[in-house]
């Protein structure tokens, strides 16, 4: 279930009007501009991909569309798949980042609150 | 992890890199470079929105006979931060958990019960708030902290309540986010426009540079403005409520970025196997 109470909803619906499996809608339930404009960039990273852009149909609906159009090297399903494991990977690649910078302990650092230690 | 395929994706000349310029347990001062807009923006709404903590989300009160009323007393309660390590994996969302109303595994129990009964004023804190469990307190940064001010009693008033906390994100409403105040800048000289700034007089002496400037090249005077570029080294720095170290809160946000990306390809997936027997 999510926020809003609507258990039924599926999270992913894909709206294509026609055959053509170049193109594409995709509607999200539950999410917003966090996850589909990083998610609009890495698919329009792809060169195979025409065109693809995101909304947000109405503000009080959590709810995005995306629409992805392809050239007929790929198809909408197969950029959309890509975009999701490269910005998975590009995920992972700054937690790897991150660690590594946090690991260095280059930085004044203060326990402060968390030193559980000296805490009675 | 592969740099050179990465830059190839993202159109960077490489890998994201991170530089960690400030770290304390509720403060941190961070760079990001060789990523989008897109993304950066992304884990900065994450970090807001999306980390879960505890908060008190249900108050029944016993007795008021405070000077302020029942629900002014529980939006308060509402708003002290609980320390909230691991909730994250401790914990299940209330609309989630298998139990009908709340149970151990999806809330936490804290009680008040405070009367005055000298002859001046007493406060109420957040320390008077008894938690059933360890892990879960209102936030103290050491042992002389006075803790949250809940309510001021003359001699003869009484409050007895008790609070369940629940686990929730700032997206519900913000009592739940870790951050507050999360700075987050880009292109501290205005290269690229991305904002017009309001000026009486003169733009230099009515906007001062950020601190981040000196980090970026200074634009050469009459140079021609460059349509092509983009922004690719963001500046955040954010202090936490307490709730979480800094540095979790960062660890947290990517995580659960990660796992939002994770659960689409899951779904589309499904959606294909479905269409594939229809």
């Amino acid at each position: 279930m999510n926020i809003d109470g609507n258990e039924n909803e599926a999270k992913l619906k894909i709206l294509s009007s026609s055959s053509d499996e170049g193109c594409a809608t995709f509607s999200i339930s539950e999410e917003d501009h966090t996850l589909a404009n990083a998610l609009r960039y890495m698919i329009m990273k792809n060169p195979k991909v025409e065109y693809c852009g995101y909304s947000i149909p109405h503000p009080t609906e959590a709810k995005v569309n995306i629409r992805v159009q392809t050239s007929e090297e790929t198809t909408a399903v197969e950029a959309m798949n890509k975009g999701l494991d490269d910005l998975i990977e590009l995920c992972e690649h700054i937690l790897v980042e991150y660690n590594e910078k946090l690991d260095l302990k280059n930085y004044k650092y203060d326990e402060g609150v968390f030193d559980t230690e000296n805490k009675a | 992890m592969n740099d050179i395929s990465l830059s190839a994706i993202t159109g960077f000349d490489s890998g994201p890199t991170v530089q960690l310029k400030e770290l304390e347990s509720d403060h941190i001062k961070f760079s990001l470079s060789n990523v989008d807009l897109s993304v950066a923006n992304g884990i900065r709404r994450a970090m807001i929105a999306d980390v879960p903590t505890m908060a008190i989300d249900l108050v029944e009160i016993e007795t008021n006979t405070t000077v302020l009323t029942d629900e002014f007393i529980a939006h308060r309660l509402g708003l002290i931060p609980l320390t909230s390590t691991d909730v994250d994996k401790n914990f299940a969302y209330t609309r989630e958990c298998n139990c009908t109303d709340y149970c151990n595994l999806c809330s936490v129990e804290l009680n008040l019960n405070v009367k005055c009964t000298e002859d001046r004023t007493m406060e109420v804190t957040s320390r008077e708030l008894i938690s059933q469990n360890d892990n879960i307190v209102p936030v103290t940064i050491d042992d002389q902290d006075p803790g949250i001010l809940i309510a001021k009693m003359r001699k003869g008033q009484e409050l007895k309540l008790k609070c369940i906390a629940k686990k929730g994100t700032g997206k519900e409403h913000a009592k739940w986010s870790p951050v507050c105040g999360v700075g987050f800048d880009y292109d501290p000289y205005n290269k690229l426009r991305h904002t017009t700034y309001w000026i009486e007089d003169d733009e230099k002496t009515e906007w001062p540079l950020s601190e981040n400037a000196k980090e970026e090249q200074p634009p050469i005077e009459g140079e021609p403005f460059d349509y092509n570029a983009v922004p690719n080294k963001f500046y955040y720095k954010f202090e936490t409520t307490g709730s979480m170290e800094a540095k979790d809160v960062v660890l947290s946000s990517l995580n659960i970025l990660q796992a939002k990306f994770d659960e689409l390809r899951n779904e589309l997936k499904r959606e294909q196997n479905m269409n594939q027997y229809n």
